[in-house]
């Protein structure tokens, strides 16, 4: 049952840092970025080559790697979204336009990459298993849960403390009256997705190092999940979307172990629906009518 | 030396998929003429394809019949998916409606009944290319009635205000409701459709990326006219047979750069072609009108 | 130059027809992208060597094989397409593939309506394939003829009486495995303590093996392609299960050692594809394939064999490359030496060869002995 627990514990984190990079951009745009799940294999990807072809260690391969994938958020934002701001119906061509990028991003990775699966190599992270309990944890699974944590408290940090935060929360209430306050509407919004895409390039790489698998692909099995956690965490709210990413993990564990795998991704859709039916906004959401 | 009608045979599976799409198409943009991006197409396609499938399997129904049952029963399932899932807005509706989806997948994934993954096969070919396209003509003609009628009036200012349009008197409810269900009628034919013309069907299938393609034929189309999807259809299901053979002769392997291309492509569309492909004679004559102006 | 016009004004019409002609096309319908990129890249690489070797080899003067490859995109739809343009446009003698099963029950039944032979050589669904008629043969192995004697062997080597198994429900290569597999326990009186399922795209397994974990199994039954293979093994033994893994046809590629690391170790697997096989067949098939830089795995062997078989056919049929010889040459093929083992076709033309049961040493696979 521990054990469990910790698999949930553990599952949640990569979901709910996943899911923030979503739920930032929603909030900010209205749009789901559904190139989010291809930027966080692409920056698991950088990482893996700064490791397997240039050596470095982890350390220093991490940094980079976010700071690839938020450029790659500005890239995407550049031309995909930019160009459609202030047309009618920019959800949707927002929508369908992350998609033809998202394409893009994959078709480069299978023509680099190939389609097979790849892992870091061995070594790459000391591993150590300790026993709590009757469970088992190991050192990186420790050492991710505290990444994301410190990356949490510094996004928390920078939306509540900083100019820029206070900036982007304007946007997200109303690009219209940001403007008419002098805010440059564009630069906030780069600005939101380079933090996004970076937070999606960390979980990438905490979830490739964390489940020794990554391929071009990876990014389909979080995808759906990720929306399911920003809709119970609430869209747009960031402690949010990383208490219901715990809350998801836990309940896909707690799944398995009771009713068996098979009715897994079920359970979270469930979920989704009750959440959608009963309480839209949420956990934490704000019941925002969005203004133009 | 290929003759015309090597040439008919090698494609005339493309043209009968282009068919299947267009009514996918369709099916996605019934209710994005009111104002509502439903993802739930993909599930609903699932459900007229399987029990089609399944009525063929085992009964000796004739053809009709059997697609009558395809777009009946995804519209059973509708209408209570539709209640309270249409009183959510916007974006919060176009997950609801993935979700629903994803649950039919997995629901099959894990029947035994119909194989679970494997799905079911050795379906004979009843559907031909002229069936396909005797039901798109069908569906372009109900949607064109509904064009300069009073319900599509209520649709269209649906669209644009809903609060207003039910200040106004109109049901909207119902006039959302209706046009969910016909979107999903839509779906479960193609399915039908495409279950007898493929001689199978697997939840594969029908996932997430399959609506998704629904979607993206709609807005590649255009969704101001209901000429629009089809459009969009044809292009985006011609477009990797084209990639095909021009990649031949210009020497692209087969593979990620065809892909590529396909995401290049739509991107194109989606920032230079706002109002979709069948904008393109109106910005040919624009541009034609302001080049005569000098 | 009047020498060289006349060659080109020759060759250019016997690229057109492959009827009687002395090039023999072949069409190799493979998902080079889509959800099973990673098996039609690995037959690819199958298939371009074996038409090399065979060409090079001139065992079938004064014909030539040649293939010609397109990419379904791991879709049905495609998969239709790809085979009407091959057989009413491109005019090949055969189809090689596609790669799913899936696309197989989709696209087969135009080969049949066609007169066209097709060579499956990755479809393991146990129905559907080889069903469609008399123009649908496979080399491929179903799981039913792969894993009972695994488990046999396995079992009468480690003598557990309980078993966990994992299973992916969602692809039908893994899922027919899991069929297989629960019989073959059933009926060799192991009992299942408990059975936990995951989806293709699942990465994270540590849910569904800590369930297993707690129920204390004598050995860990696994029916899971090589991509989730690896991970499997690994989360496996980092969570502390410390007992005795068996895997089908999936596991079997160098992919999974290399992914797994020393997980791998000890892990059993049921196979078509015996890759330690010292017959002539076999080596000459990897050192063809090393020559490339290609590590190949069971899909690049079972391609390779495909053509192998084909090539066999067309010898059969008197060295005649036409439709019709080759599907009557499949039936005349007898105990072909191909990387599979002596290869022949069961009248309901699957595949017959023996298959093997290997086990994982060193981070190499070796024979179960």
């Amino acid at each position: 049952m521990g054990q469990q627990a910790i698999n949930g514990i553990f599952l949640g984190r990569i979901y709910a840092l996943f899911a923030v990079g979503y739920t930032l951009v929603f909030g900010v745009l209205d749009i789901i970025n559904l190139a989010h799940q291809a930027i966080f294999m692409l920056g698991a990807f950088c990482a893996l080559v700064l490791v397997g072809e240039l050596h470095l260690s982890i350390a220093v391969a991490f940094p980079i790697a976010v700071l690839f994938s938020g450029a790659l958020g500005i890239l995407l934002d550049r031309i995909a979204f930019r160009p459609l701001r202030g047309r009618a119906y920019s959800n949707m061509s927002g929508l369908i336009s992350s998609i033809a990028v998202a394409t893009l991003f994959e078709a480069i990775a299978l023509q680099f990459f190939g389609p097979d699966t790849s892992r870091f190599p061995f070594g790459t992270f000391p591993e150590r298993p300790l026993r709590l309990g009757g469970a088992v944890v190991s050192t990186l699974q420790l050492c991710i849960v505290a990444i994301s944590v410190v990356l949490m408290v510094v996004l928390t940090y920078l939306l509540r403390r900083t100019r820029l935060g206070r900036q982007i929360r304007a946007v997200a209430e109303s690009p219209r009256a940001a403007r008419i306050l002098g805010i440059d509407v564009d630069r906030v919004i780069a600005a939101s997705f380079f933090i996004s895409s970076a937070l999606g390039g960390a979980a990438g790489v905490l979830f490739a190092l964390a489940f020794n698998s990554l391929s071009p692909d990876i990014g389909r099995s979080v995808e759906l999940k990720g929306l399911a956690v920003i809709i119970l965490g609430g869209m747009g709210s960031v402690p949010g979307a990383v208490i219901a990413g715990f809350a998801i993990g836990l309940i896909e564990v707690f799944t398995v172990a009771k009713l068996g795998s098979s009715y897994r991704d079920a359970v979270s859709f469930a979920v989704l629906f009750l959440v959608l039916l009963i309480r839209p906004r949420g956990l934490l959401g704000r019941v925002a009518l969005r203004e133009a | 030396m290929s003759t015309l009608g090597d040439l008919f045979l090698t494609y005339q599976s493309v043209i009968s998929f282009v068919g299947i799409d267009a009514l996918l198409a369709l099916s996605v943009y019934a209710t994005l003429c009111c104002g509502q991006l439903s993802l739930a197409n993909a599930g609903f396609m699932a459900i007229g394809a399987y029990a089609a499938a399944l009525l063929t399997l085992h009964t000796k129904l004739p053809f009709a019949a059997v697609l009558l049952a395809s777009a009946l029963a995804p519209a059973v399932f509708a209408v209570p998916l539709g209640l309270p899932v249409l009183r959510l807005r916007g974006i919060f509706l176009a997950i609801a409606t993935i979700g629903f989806g994803e649950v039919v997948r997995l629901a099959l994934v894990n029947w035994d009944y119909t194989n679970g993954a494997l799905g079911l096969v050795a379906i004979p070919q009843r559907a031909q290319l002229w069936t396909i396209y005797l039901v798109l003509v069908i569906a372009l003609f109900l949607f064109s009635r509904l064009r300069g009628s009073k319900i599509g009036y209520a649709l269209e200012s649906i669209r644009e205000d809903e609060t207003a349009a039910r200040t106004m008197g109109i049901n909207t409810t119902l006039a959302k409701l209706s046009m969910f269900v016909f979107g999903a009628a839509l779906a479960g034919v193609a399915g039908g459709l495409e279950a007898h013309f493929t001689f199978m069907v697997a939840p594969s299938g029908y996932g997430f990326s399959r609506v998704v393609d629904m979607l993206v034929y709609a807005v590649v189309g255009g969704v101001a006219t209901y000429l629009g999807p089809p459009v969009g259809a044809a292009f985006m299901t011609l477009l990797p047979e084209v990639l095909r053979g021009l990649g031949e002769s210009v020497g692209l392997a087969p593979g990620p750069l065809r892909l590529f291309v396909s995401g290049a492509i739509l991107l194109a569309v989606v920032l230079f072609l706002p109002n979709g492909i069948i904008s393109l004679p109106l910005l040919f004559a624009a541009v034609r009108m302001r080049r005569e102006r000098g | 130059m009047h020498r060289l016009i006349e060659l080109v004004v020759l060759a250019a019409p016997v690229s057109f027809a492959a009827y009687g002609a002395d090039v023999v096309k072949v069409g190799a319908a493979l998902s080079m992208t889509g959800a099973a990129a990673v098996y039609g890249t690995a037959q690819k690489n199958g298939i371009q060597a074996a038409v090399d070797d065979v060409n090079q080899s001139g065992s079938l003067k004064p014909l030539r094989v040649e293939a010609v490859f397109d990419d379904d995109g791991s879709k049905k739809e495609q998969g239709i397409n790809v085979f009407q343009k091959f057989i009413n446009q491109t005019k090949v003698s055969a189809i090689i593939g596609p790669t799913l099963s899936t696309t197989a029950t989709a696209a087969d039944p135009i080969a049949q309506q066609s007169k066209v032979p097709v060579l499956a050589i990755s479809n393991t669904a146990p129905t559907g394939i080889t069903d469609i008629g008399d123009y649908i043969w496979r080399d491929s192995l179903t799981e039913a003829q792969v894993i009972p004697g695994a488990i046999k062997k396995a079992h009468a080597r480690l003598g557990f009486k309980t078993a966990g198994v994992l299973y992916g429900n969602d692809d039908v290569f893994t899922k027919a495995g899991y069929d297989v597999m629960k019989k073959a326990l059933e009926s060799e009186g192991v009992q299942i303590l408990e059975t936990q399922t995951f989806a293709k795209p699942d990465r994270d397994f540590n849910a569904q093996l800590t369930a297993l974990k707690s129920k204390n199994p004598g050995i860990l039954v696994v029916s899971a392609l090589a991509d989730n293979a690896a991970s499997i093994v690994t989360q496996a033994r980092q969570l502390g299960y410390s007992g005795p893994m068996l895997g089908g046809n999936g596991f079997n590629s160098p992919a999974f050692i290399k992914n797994a690391g020393s997980a791998a170790e000890g892990v059993l697997v049921g196979t078509a594809w015996n890759s330690s096989s010292q017959d002539a067949a076999n080596q000459a098939f990897l050192k063809s394939m090393r020559e490339r830089g290609v590590s190949p795995d069971q899909f690049t062997a079972q391609a390779y064999s495909g053509v192998l078989i084909i090539a066999e056919a067309i010898k059969k049929a008197g060295m005649k490359g036409g439709r019709e010889d080759i599907k009557a040459g499949f039936a005349k093929v007898r105990d072909l030496p191909t990387p599979l083992g002596k290869f022949s076709f069961t009248p309901a033309r699957d595949a017959q060869h023996d298959p093997s049961v290997q086990q994982v040493k060193g981070g190499k696979f070796e024979i179960l002995q």
